[in-house]
């Protein structure tokens, strides 16, 4: 009797239970992917910017606002008084712009929600990618067609590809294939280096 | 520690006084005990039964858990990234991770060099020397460089203080100056002296502020003073050659040098311009023979050990010796007209070369070839004196410069001006006697800190206490800012705007780069207000600009607008003015050094007060980077020590770590003991500027106070004392050194090892220019067996630009600027003592040093050891993470965030060169103190923090290729390897640091890779290294 209960724990319960974890982990990992890597993340932003009307309808180039991401490490966020460029102008009525004017009269910082980030340790450069002609988008998505939802106008942007190593390194690998428009791209550094120091 | 020693230092330096003084909250009686008991003996060695808490370890667990779920649950928000906060208004120079520079003024001593300041986002993150300055060109000492820490030091003062019964009290602005300004009046009305005191006057305006201010209140005076100063050189100038100032000398055309105890490659203030001038005469690319130095020393100093020939002379002893020389080269030799004088044979009758050899043990045959080579080379050798020295030595080697024809190397274009001299000893003296009989209402301390400078001969501290009023100007509290009434709060020099004079023809500006962190303002803008200006924010610099364009702009007689010229001056950082020396022509006399009274030598002690490359005067105590940065002899870190001669250390019976009381005229000091190969038997050292007793928490009782010993009426000079009483005391105080305390190994095995395994490698010059290639010959005399073996493994070849490093041995001299540049750029955290005795300092870049000979007249070999990034790195291979890696420009990686710490790769490293942090060390040292707010924004921010358990390394600057290959890559072209410079390379004063491309044939550094004295240290193990070492080659006569 006891030898039989032992037996059918090895041949039958055991691999019914191994499998089960596996099948939920390998399940829940590619359901979680993109949840892990933030994709989809779209927070409240604190003025209901639409970058559809900016950077789609109205054909405002990128570096317009972002104005160091071809000089700099980073993109750099426009400060309220390159906003006020246009609106201290443009749009005065609207109750969105009058907020924007308050933040710019008080003096006040902006906190716009960060959407996307790199760690710390990993010192990513915009300039470098941008120079080489990779396009926004290829990282950012099709940011020029994100506008700001019907159910909540705070909320427009949101982060659609991964920014993990994986990420980066599947890029810089197969730079050739992601970008068979630039033909004179080299390969991106592999070495940790590159973007760790 | 032995305790009595720890009871004996705690005595000597109340660490307390600073806090007790500063605040009350901190100081009630509970809250010390609750700090003593913290880590009491009792607590450590068994649990108290009553202290235990009442909650059990279930419950505790189960808390535990349930405030984890409850903190789970309470984060929804885990994707959240926080914010990403733009400028409201942007500046318009601000560009997101680009720095900005700009040129200024280095205040940190009298010799107002010019420096470059690197901005990021407004707040600066490194200092180095402004290029475009024609004394210091581009190189600042690493006090310059660690200036930037006394900006974001969190101690600074915050507010104006007013003390009240014996406590400092917060005040604002109006309330100090107005209750100042009443004082001053009743100081003028009732016709008492008001007392302004400060350290030199090198600022022409801030000179006219001070006169602005007598005009104002008719009763002030100014008193100057500088603790290492050079005034017995200056009245010796003026008493032989009739002016008050110093020309500059030409040391780049000196074919041969004497030094006579004057360490001007390491502690003198202008070291930074001696040590590219003297290097430009060792430079092994332009084939051009070596300028040779001696050096006739009783100390132990950076140019002792850089010297050809190093001859050990009691300090007493040296006048005697350069008028036995002038008596050898005028009597004997017949050398010069005054060999015909009959006053200058009679004075020099008594003094006979080869007796006085014999009498101190001199080496006739170096004395020979000093005479020889003094000669040969007439009117292209330098005698130079230590500012230790009295006025008489001055006189005897301004005569011996003169027998020789030396002064056509005293530059006839160029000279050191005085804006304000400084105060003689007499004029220290009439205020001395003045405070005692009363006679002063008023006494400021202009940024200055005389309460712990003055000898104690002046009881200065005693007098205070009968002024009405003392008021002290400071960024920082400190000795005399404690017996104040009021406290002053400063602006950091980089917070301030000024303009400085030390040398014809030019003027050197400085300018904020940070607006105050702050509510201070700077000394001349408290000046001006108190003499009845209202304030504003731009109260000095209008003042400034006006008295500019008042007395400078029409200097330059240009038709340029004023305005163009300042910001043209405030861009370079120096303004170029058509200014001569008063006269071309130096007319020498002789009658000062027929009436000059020599110096007399004794048999007994000498001590010798000494500058250093560390805390200065003092005023560097306080910060940290500093006090760890290791004295480039001795090694030794958070502290000054006696250094002894072994000979006196068995005589009185010391070894290193022992305490000996010093006696200077019945005034007595304890100090640990170092001992100190190479030093003159009887001479002892000791370092001024530490023992600092309110100097924050990181100053305060470091080191021991050697200032107590200095004399008002010195017999020699207030630096130099002879027939002190030395004994040893009992007790223990533990030296922390990065090197071993016992350099000279008596095991035979280990004796010389660097020169058996090749990792210094040395010759002469006599044996380069006979064969140049004799270093590769001399290769079968080392050790290298496994030299012919094949590497471990195969590596790719490097076709593109691979990074590699020269350092040229002939030119570095060891004096460790590259070390401070290394920890400011790369982020490096002060790890405090205890952590330096546990061998656990963290600096990437070490210089490391070897003696060589006899542990009584060793010689010394300096030699840079960073991170060699092996083309066959061993490190690498042991990493079970691989978070140190190779990329394919010869770099060895180190990825801090995959490494878990195990160190495979430090063990493994050959060259030692790895650093693990053992503890969060910005934690660790001193209660977070590195933690503190402000030093956030003093962090590269190219580099990362280094988290606990890493090991870290050099990179080669990876911050810097990595910004060059974006430069490339933004302007479309290849990476040139040239414009990549390290933060050791920018700060070496001799540029003995070269980096670049080494596959690109044209580069320098490949030049010297290829140099026949290039050689890889411990090249038999094979790993490739891509630091090549440019063998040193001493200029003696003999072979070695």
């Amino acid at each position: 009797m006891k030898k039989f209960l032992l037996d059918y724990g090895i041949k039958v319960r055991l691999p019914v239970i191994l499998f089960v974890i596996i099948t939920s982990f390998a399940i829940t990992y590619y359901v979680s992917y993109a949840e892990r890597n933030n994709i989809g993340y779209q927070p409240e932003q604190p003025i209901a910017f639409s970058h559809k009307l900016h950077a789609g309808d109205m054909k405002i180039d990128c570096q317009y606002c972002h104005v160091s991401v071809e000089k700099s490490r980073f993109a750099s966020v426009p400060s309220v008084n390159v906003c006020m460029g246009c609106h201290a102008v443009a749009r005065k009525d609207q109750p969105e712009i009058q907020k924007l004017t308050q933040y710019y009269n008080e003096n006040k910082p902006l906190p716009w929600m960060r959407i996307h980030r790199v760690p710390d340790f990993a010192y990513f450069n915009h300039s470098v990618h941008v120079n080489k002609g990779i396009e926004c988008q290829s990282c950012h998505g099709e940011v020029q067609n994100m506008d700001t939802l019907a159910g909540n106008k705070y909320k427009s942007v949101a982060q659609v590809s991964s920014f993990t190593m994986g990420a980066c390194l599947d890029c810089h690998r197969t730079a050739h294939d992601k970008f068979p428009g630039l033909p004179n791209l080299r390969k991106g550094p592999e070495n940790c280096s590159a973007c760790h120091r | 520690m032995d305790k009595g020693a720890d009871k004996e230092k705690n005595l000597k330096s109340d660490g307390q006084t600073y806090w007790r003084s500063f605040s009350e909250l901190y100081n009630n009686k509970a809250f010390r005990d609750a700090l003593n008991s913290e880590f009491s003996s009792e607590e450590l060695n068994g649990l108290r039964k009553n202290s235990k808490s009442s909650l059990s370890r279930r419950r505790f667990l189960a808390l535990l858990g349930a405030s984890a779920a409850f903190a789970a649950a309470g984060c929804s928000n885990y994707r959240g990234k926080g914010q990403i906060v733009p400028y409201n208004k942007k500046p318009e120079e601000v560009t997101l991770g680009i720095p900005n520079y700009y040129a200024s003024t280095c205040t940190g001593c009298s010799s107002s060099c010019g420096i470059l300041v690197k901005t990021r986002e407004g707040r600066p993150v490194k200092v180095d020397g402004n290029p475009d300055h024609p004394v210091n060109k581009g190189k600042i000492c690493a006090k310059g460089q660690a200036s930037i820490v006394n900006l974001y030091n969190p101690e600074r003062l915050k507010e104006p203080m007013v003390n009240e019964g014996g406590r400092f009290i917060q005040s604002d602005w109006n309330n100090v100056n107005s209750k100042i300004k009443e004082a001053l009046s009743s100081a003028n009305s009732s016709g008492k002296q008001v007392a302004l005191i400060s350290h030199s006057v090198t600022s022409p305006t801030f000179k006219k502020i001070i006169e602005d201010f007598q005009k104002a209140y008719p009763v002030a005076k100014l008193y100057t003073y500088e603790v290492f100063n050079e005034s017995a050189r200056r009245s010796a100038w003026e008493k032989t050659y009739g002016r008050k100032s110093l020309p500059v000398l030409k040391l780049d055309e000196a074919r041969v040098i004497l030094s006579l105890e004057s360490d001007f490659l390491g502690t003198d203030p202008n070291h930074i311009e001696n040590t590219r001038l003297f290097t430009s005469g060792r430079d092994v690319m332009s084939g051009k023979e070596f300028n040779r130095l001696y050096v006739v020393e009783g100390a132990a100093t950076l140019t002792g050990f850089n010297a050809d020939y190093r001859i050990r002379l009691r300090t007493d002893a040296i006048e005697e010796f350069v008028l036995c020389l002038i008596s050898e080269l005028v009597v004997k030799r017949k050398i010069s007209p005054f060999a015909g004088d009959s006053q200058v044979l009679s004075m020099l009758s008594g003094y006979k070369l080869d007796e006085f050899a014999a009498k101190h043990k001199l080496d006739q045959k170096v004395l020979n070839y000093l005479l020889e080579d003094l000669l040969k080379n007439q009117g292209s050798g330098a005698v130079i004196a230590g500012d230790m020295l009295p006025e008489s030595t001055h006189i005897a080697v301004n005569f011996l410069n003169e027998v020789l024809g030396n002064s056509k190397l005293y530059s006839r274009e160029s000279e050191s001006t005085d804006v304000h001299p400084l105060s003689t000893s007499d004029e220290i003296e009439t205020l001395i006697s003045s405070l005692n009989s009363g006679n002063v209402d008023v006494v400021i301390h202009l940024d200055s800190n005389p309460v712990y400078h003055f000898s104690p001969d002046y009881s200065y501290r005693e007098l205070l206490k009968k002024v009405k009023v003392v008021i002290t100007l400071t960024e920082m509290i400190n000795e005399s800012a404690e017996l104040s009434n009021f406290i002053i709060p400063l602006n950091d020099p980089l917070e301030s705007w000024g303009d400085y004079k030390t040398r014809s023809g030019f003027y050197s500006l400085q300018q904020p780069v940070i607006a105050p962190l702050y509510n201070t303002r700077q000394k001349e803008t408290v000046l001006l207000e108190w003499t009845g200006r209202n304030y504003s924010e731009n109260l000095y610099h209008d003042y400034l600009k006006e008295n500019w364009e008042k007395s400078v702009y029409p200097m330059l007689g240009t038709t340029a607008s004023f305005d163009k010229f300042w910001f043209a001056s405030l861009h370079d950082g120096v303004a170029f003015i058509q200014e001569k020396p008063e006269a071309s022509g130096l007319s020498f006399s002789k009658d000062a050094f027929l009436k000059s009274v020599p110096m007399k030598a004794s048999d007994g002690y000498v001590l010798l007060l000494q500058n250093n490359n560390t805390v200065g005067d003092g005023r560097f105590a306080s910060n940290g980077w500093l006090q760890e940065l290791p004295h480039p002899i001795s090694k030794v870190t958070w502290d000054n020590y006696a250094a002894v001669s072994p000979q006196a250390a068995s005589e009185l019976s010391v070894n290193s770590d022992d305490l000996v009381e010093i006696s200077v005229n019945g005034r007595k000091q304890v100090f640990p003991v170092f001992v100190q190969p190479g030093l003159a038997d009887k001479v002892i050292e000791v370092s001024l500027g530490y023992g600092r007793t309110a100097a924050g928490v990181v100053g305060t009782g470091v080191g021991v106070d050697a200032g107590v010993l200095v004399s008002a009426k010195p017999a020699i000079s207030d630096r130099l004392y002879n027939n002190i009483s030395v004994s040893k005391v009992s007790g223990k105080y533990e030296l922390a050194s990065t090197q071993e305390h016992y350099p000279i190994d008596s095991d035979p095995l280990l004796k010389d090892i660097h020169k058996r395994r090749g990792i210094i490698r040395e010759g002469t010059w006599l044996q380069y220019k006979e064969d140049p290639k004799f270093l590769e010959k001399e290769r079968h005399k080392m050790d290298l067996s496994p030299i012919n073996k094949p590497p471990v493994y195969a590596r790719e070849d490097y076709k593109g630009y691979k990074w590699g490093m020269a350092i040229d041995m002939n030119k570095c001299t060891g004096c460790g600027e590259c070390i401070m540049a290394c920890s400011i750029e790369n982020n490096i955290p002060v790890v405090g003592k205890d952590q330096v005795i546990a061998n656990r300092e963290m600096m990437w870049l070490r210089i490391d040093r070897y003696y060589s000979g006899t542990p009584e007249a060793p010689k010394a070999s300096f030699q840079p050891m960073l991170c060699q990034q092996c083309d066959y790195a061993p490190c690498e291979n042991v990493c079970p993470v691989a978070a140190t890696t190779h990329s394919e420009d010869g770099l060895n990686g180190m990825t801090y965030n995959r490494c878990v710490g195990t160190r495979y790769c430090s063990n493994n490293c050959p060259y030692k060169v790895r650093r693990f942090n053992y503890f969060d060390f910005r934690d660790h040292f001193k209660d977070s103190y590195q933690y503190s707010e402000s030093f956030d924004l003093m962090a590269n921010p190219e580099v990362t923090i280094r988290a606990r358990g890493v090991m870290e390394k050099c990179t080669f600057c990876v911050q810097r290729i990595m910004k060059e290959r974006e430069d490339a890559i933004r302007e479309n072209r290849e990476v040139i390897g040239s414009n990549v410079t390290t933060a050791c390379q920018d700060a070496c004063p001799s540029d003995a640091i070269v980096f670049g491309n080494v596959n690109d044939q044209d580069s320098q550094v490949a030049k010297y890779r290829e140099h026949e004295l290039g050689y890889t240290v411990l090249e038999e193990i094979k790993v490739a290294p891509n630091v090549t070492y440019i063998a040193r080659l001493r200029n003696i006569f003999e072979k070695e």
